[in-house]
């Protein structure tokens, strides 16, 4: 491992991109497989169901509401980088608020999913009605739990900068980077998972 | 800001044309849903659009919010490396399985 500087911060690599944000890649990477695992498995069930099937999945979902979610979660992304970019210009009021905005989103997403969890096991899907929706509730569950984490991440970040007295140093702009990009990541995964559970019936 | 983010980063105005064309293609899609469920579309017409625009909106928020665009190549290979692995591992599952229940 070599260490350069760059305005006065020590820069660890050996390839061009700080080892940190090279591990960041690889774990997102990672996850490919972790989410493709997921949304194969509920593929493979859901193949298993007529269409007339009363717990046959695209009876229950409700497509207006799971689209303005996944519009805010994009929306997520827009305020995430344009935290990311207020940073970069050294604005650490904009950096904040976009931050919190991100957090607010990702909070709004995750009350629809709760919201959407619920009407569909008062409606008889619940985890253990058929195989499909433990594979539905199992994926959809998982990518809710990584926007989870992304909010706590977003509110550590939010919290450094409120304590400092300078905000965000150079050091936090490569953890808002990593954060932003595993925030990304979570909309990404969601854009396959719109599409290729919701909408292709 | 931390050493290695490029300056070619976009600007503010062009983070927000792509969050709004991102929504757009967003609409797009829930339009397609709905022109199959009225008829004028089959689904067997709508997947190969819906599946587009979903790489399509993939392939922007990875090029211009994760900045792969104005990134070293090595980042990119290391993300496409999953999503290529990913794709081909589990088309094989899905493959074998429609084979092994269709015999």
């Amino acid at each position: 491992m070599s260490a350069g500087t760059a305005h006065g911060h020590d820069l660890h690599e050996s390839t061009g991109v700080e080892n940190r944000k090279l591990g960041m890649w690889f774990f997102l990477s990672s996850e490919f497989l972790f989410f493709g695992a997921l949304i194969t498995n509920y593929l493979l069930f859901k193949g298993r169901l007529d269409q007339s099937d009363e717990l046959y999945p695209f009876n229950f979902y409700d497509i207006p509401f799971t689209s303005v979610s996944s519009f805010v979660l994009l929306m997520s992304s827009l305020t995430m980088v344009l935290a990311h970019h207020a940073l970069h210009e050294g604005d650490q009021e904009r950096t904040r608020t976009w931050l919190l905005a991100t957090a607010g989103l990702g909070l709004v997403f995750l009350g629809g999913q709760y919201f959407e969890f619920t009407e569909f096991a008062l409606n008889g899907a619940s985890l253990s009605a058929a195989p499909v929706w433990s594979a539905f509730f199992v994926l959809t569950g998982f990518h809710g739990a990584h926007v989870l984490i992304g909010v706590v991440m977003l509110l550590v970040l939010f919290g450094t900068s409120l304590r400092s007295p300078t905000g965000l140093s150079e050091h936090h702009g490569l953890n808002v980077e990593l954060v932003g990009l595993y925030w990304h990541f979570v909309d990404i995964i969601w854009i396959v998972i719109f599409t290729i559970i919701y909408l292709i019936p | 800001m931390a050493g290695d983010l490029s300056t070619k980063t976009p600007t503010t105005r062009m983070y927000i044309r792509v969050a709004l064309l991102l929504g757009l293609l967003t609409a797009i899609e829930v339009a397609l849903f709905y022109i199959v469920e009225l008829g004028p579309m089959s689904q067997g017409m709508a997947n190969p659009l819906l599946i587009s625009l979903a790489i399509a909106k993939f392939l922007i928020v990875v090029g211009y919010f994760m900045h792969l665009k104005y990134e070293i190549p090595l980042l990119s290979r290391t993300f496409a490396i999953g999503a290529i692995l990913a794709l081909g591992l589990y088309a094989i599952v899905i493959v074998e399985t429609l084979f092994r229940t269709a015999g």
